[in-house]
């Protein structure tokens, strides 16, 4: 049984790589982190095979922990009524020891997402979890692996065990969501890609780093400027000459904004500003933008200006990363400061 | 393919628990009226419609095991004890992540459908105040149902999981039990695609029919228009109906009806396999002999899909194959099965003459005798030891052709009937009495028989014991042969006539004395 984790950089096709292997009759579990994605796999295999085949199951990470492996195994004991998102977790339930339910179950019955896989790994239920994806599926895949942190990590590691090929596909760099991090718990899992894969191994996965290096979707020239500027390997299988540069003459800034076919991403609060414009973290997992604008903050601009924009905050470096490699085409750099006028 | 394996009802209706095992093909549930035939497949039925409203109209306090409300009332009357409905059944098909987990009372993993009826937990304030005053007054209507995967999943009726369809012949002119029945076929037939473009097409033909016909007429109409309804209440699947040549199927006669739903769904089983389980509610109401043979050779020969059968028919019950059957008593809470019964005593009753099988798988007590002479005197002899009626004693006799005692007595082990098997020793008693049913040392089962080899016959031991009567009665007139061998070459009809005069002073042969002696020990 092959277990793997396949690091893939942006735009190199992960979503294919995961539809590629569904046939008619595959018996295949897909997991996707946000419900975004998992209707874009909906969308895929049903461009390619005409229907959801009856073995396969596509969930976006909380409805498979919650309704596939929480419910049906431990639900009809711990009568619980959904599961509670707020985060942080109330103090009661920080302070609570883990054999108690309040460690797990809010005062109205609901599940804390982020510890619905400690659940299940501390009552033992795992096991069970393993042996009810044996019996349904032969394969399964986890999409967006970077953005499990906490205790959705140590219960990716313990898929390791499951007795069928399991793939776990993601960008360690494009990790911004934070919404499994659960007090102290793998706290520092994002810190290093060297320790992070280190763990990985440890349960028992083969690291791929050759599958998915290069982007279809970002020119050599945006591929060049990652790698020299933010530190991240990425390849390009393009060939395509697009021009990657700072803005600076007024007219020009004034040209790129008023055309409303250069997306405008900001670090945040873009929805401040006319036209065109998302948030750098927002926009993962979009693949139709051509030209790119990315608008610096102080802080980022000073670093771009400097050359040390790798040594930035991790999630600002990996938010920038997202932002950056949305670019089919032509990527621009502005200085926030020249936009005030365009403010809403 | 899914059906049904298991069904486990709690507090439903009459059942305070009740499992039975379903085998994936054809079911027949005998029993008694009031055994709870018609409750097993109701409770089938309303799980797998997963339709609130549905149970909403027959009422919780309808639905609910007497039994337990009155403990309840009697008991603690606390809102932790109040009592709930379980209806549950087990499907066959575990491909399904949707259906499979322990969301069951047993808590094993399985995959099933469950319904729950159950104090809402939202009003317990509400209800420990209508508990608190203490009166003898239940509080069904603090109750909620749901429908729950083995899962946990919610499901309800938009969601078909698992397809049954039921026929009841008791409702066959019912207008509502009609439309369910053709929408169920209709349903079963077109699949869901292919039902929303008709649906679509018809409401375009409504369109054109305006627009082209109604025209002529709305021209003359200024601002106002006559149109056709759209809409939920008027469309293709309010107005379909199904016909046989070009007759509507509820104009026909409720017998023909009942046969030709029946038909007709058994033939969407076989091809199109869209319905998992065919539920048939005492098929033999309004069928003729003839119609209901028909009927049954229609039912053994779909071999597809899971049907099961509520009946108090025997012929049903043994031509379907005994070993199908499921026993409900109404004076006992277990469910019976004959599927233990040996093959070639399955396929005898199959093969039988009309017999009197459920009669016999119903009583208590049965007396078994060999022919028609028997049992024509039985009923005298029976008031002559005991000064009752049999049916009084809750004993049934059964005349048996010849050699087909052991079926009987095959049925009588399983079943846990007290049966005496009462015979001709044909002579050789020991042979033929005694080890002929060596193998059958229940305690409920005897065998009686004349010891005297020379007394081989019935109409030799009844002779015997009452030569007197005898020989006055059978001699004279055109009878020329002594008065034993026209007894013998007559038996019905000496055993009429002795019956006619002589039915009080009559002395039982001493066998069956010993046999009506020890029914009733």
């Amino acid at each position: 049984m092959d277990k793997r984790v396949v690091f893939a950089v942006a735009g190199a096709g992960k979503t294919s790589l995961i539809i590629n292997s569904v046939t008619e009759d595959s018996r295949c579990l897909i997991i996707t982190y946000t419900d975004n994605n998992t209707d874009q796999l909906v969308r895929r295999i049903i461009k390619k095979l005409g229907c959801i085949p009856k073995g396969v199951r596509v969930y976006s990470y909380f409805s498979f922990l919650y309704a596939f492996c929480y419910r049906p195994i431990l639900g009809y004991d711990l009568k619980t009524k959904g599961i509670n998102f707020d985060y942080p977790l109330p103090k009661y339930a920080q302070f609570s020891k883990m054999n108690k339910r309040e460690h797990y179950i809010d005062k109205n019955g609901r599940v804390f997402s982020n510890r619905i896989s400690k659940l299940l790994i501390k009552s033992k239920a795992i096991n069970k979890v393993l042996e009810r994806i044996e019996k349904f599926f032969d394969s399964v895949y986890i999409d967006e692996i970077q953005d499990l942190s906490g205790n959705d990590f140590n219960f990716a590691c313990e898929l390791a065990k499951l007795n069928v090929n399991v793939c776990l596909v993601g960008d360690f760099y494009q990790h911004t969501f934070k919404t499994s991090i659960d007090l102290n718990v793998q706290k520092s899992l994002h810190d290093s890609f060297e320790a992070y894969s280190r763990q990985l191994i440890k349960a028992g996965y083969t690291i791929d780093l050759v599958t998915l290096s290069n982007s279809y979707r970002c020119p050599p020239a945006v591929c060049s400027f990652v790698e020299d500027n933010l530190g991240i390997n990425i390849g390009s299988n393009k060939s395509s000459e697009v021009e990657v540069r700072l803005i600076d003459r007024p007219d020009e800034i004034d040209a790129i904004y008023a055309d409303n076919s250069i997306v405008k991403l900001f670090y945040q609060k873009s929805n401040k500003y006319t036209g065109n414009t998302d948030n750098w973290g927002n926009t993962k997992g979009i693949d139709h933008h051509i030209d790119v604008c990315a608008v610096l903050n102080p802080t980022t601009y000073k670093a771009f200006k400097q050359g040390r924009l790798a040594s930035l905050a991790a999630t600002t470096r990996n938010k920038l990363y997202v932002a950056c490699t949305r670019a089919n085409g032509n990527l621009y750099f502005v200085d926030e400061k020249f936009l005030s006028q365009y403010k809403k | 393919m899914a059906n049904v394996t298991k069904l486990k009802l709690t507090n439903f209706k009459r059942f305070r628990t009740l499992l039975i095992d379903f085998n994936p093909n054809i079911n027949t549930i005998i029993g008694d009226n009031e055994a709870g035939k018609s409750t097993i497949l109701q409770a089938i039925e309303l799980v797998a419609s997963g339709n609130r409203s549905k149970l909403e109209n027959v009422g919780f306090e309808t639905l609910f095991n007497k039994e337990c409300v009155d403990e309840f009332l009697h008991g603690t009357q606390q809102f932790e004890d109040l009592p709930k409905i379980h209806v549950e059944i087990y499907l066959s098909d575990e491909t399904n992540p949707d259906l499979f987990g322990n969301h069951n009372t047993d808590k094993v993993d399985a995959s099933g459908l469950h319904m729950v009826c159950e104090p809402n937990q939202e009003l317990a304030k509400e209800i420990n105040t209508v508990l608190a005053v203490g009166s003898q007054n239940f509080p069904f209507e603090f109750y909620e149902v749901k429908f729950i995967t083995f899962s946990g999943e919610a499901f309800s009726g938009y969601r078909r999981l698992f397809k049954c369809l039921t026929i009841d012949s008791s409702q066959i002119n019912s207008e509502h039990a009609n439309r369910e029945y053709i929408k169920s076929v209709y349903e079963s037939t077109v699949d869901s695609p292919n039902r929303a473009l008709l649906k679509n097409d018809y409401r375009q033909q409504k369109l054109s029919f305006k627009n082209n016909s109604l025209q002529i007429v709305n021209d003359t109409l200024g601002d106002y228009d006559f149109s056709l309804r759209t809409g939920s209440k008027y469309n293709l699947e309010t107005d379909i109906t199904l016909t046989q040549d070009n007759i509507p199927i509820d104009e026909r006669g409720k017998g023909q009806q009942c046969f030709i739903k029946t038909e007709f769904a058994l033939s969407r089983n076989s091809e199109k396999r869209v319905i998992d389980t065919l539920l048939l509610e005492e098929p033999e109401n309004h069928l003729s002999h003839t119609n209901m043979k028909r009927l049954i050779l229609k039912i053994s020969e779909s071999h597809q899909n899971q049907i099961i059968i509520a009946t108090h028919n025997s012929l049903i019950s043994s031509r379907l194959d005994l070993r199908n059957s499921i026993l409900i008593n109404s004076s006992s809470l277990e469910p019976l099965t004959l599927n233990t019964l040996p093959a070639s005593t399955a396929k005898f009753f199959v093969k039988a003459p009309d017999n009197n099988i459920l009669e016999f798988a119903l009583s208590q007590k049965v007396i078994l005798v060999e022919g028609d002479a028997e049992y024509i005197l039985f009923d005298a002899f029976y008031q002559l030891a005991t000064g009752k009626r049999p049916e009084a004693d809750g004993v049934h006799l059964i005349s048996v052709g010849g050699t087909s005692f052991k079926r009987y007595l095959d049925l009588a082990r399983i079943l846990s009937i007290r049966t005496a098997v009462v015979r001709d020793n044909d002579g050789d008693f020991q042979s033929k009495c005694v080890d002929n049913y060596s193998e059958y040392t229940d305690q409920a089962i005897a065998i009686f028989a004349e010891k005297d080899v020379t007394k081989s016959t019935f109409e030799i031991c009844l002779y015997q014991a009452n030569s007197a009567i005898c020989d006055a009665l059978f001699s004279g007139g055109n009878i020329t042969k002594t008065p034993l061998q026209f007894m013998l070459d007559n038996k019905t009809e000496s055993a009429l006539r002795l019956l006619e005069s002589h039915a009080a002073e009559l002395i039982i042969p001493s066998y069956i004395a010993e046999a009506v002696a020890w029914i009733n020990e």
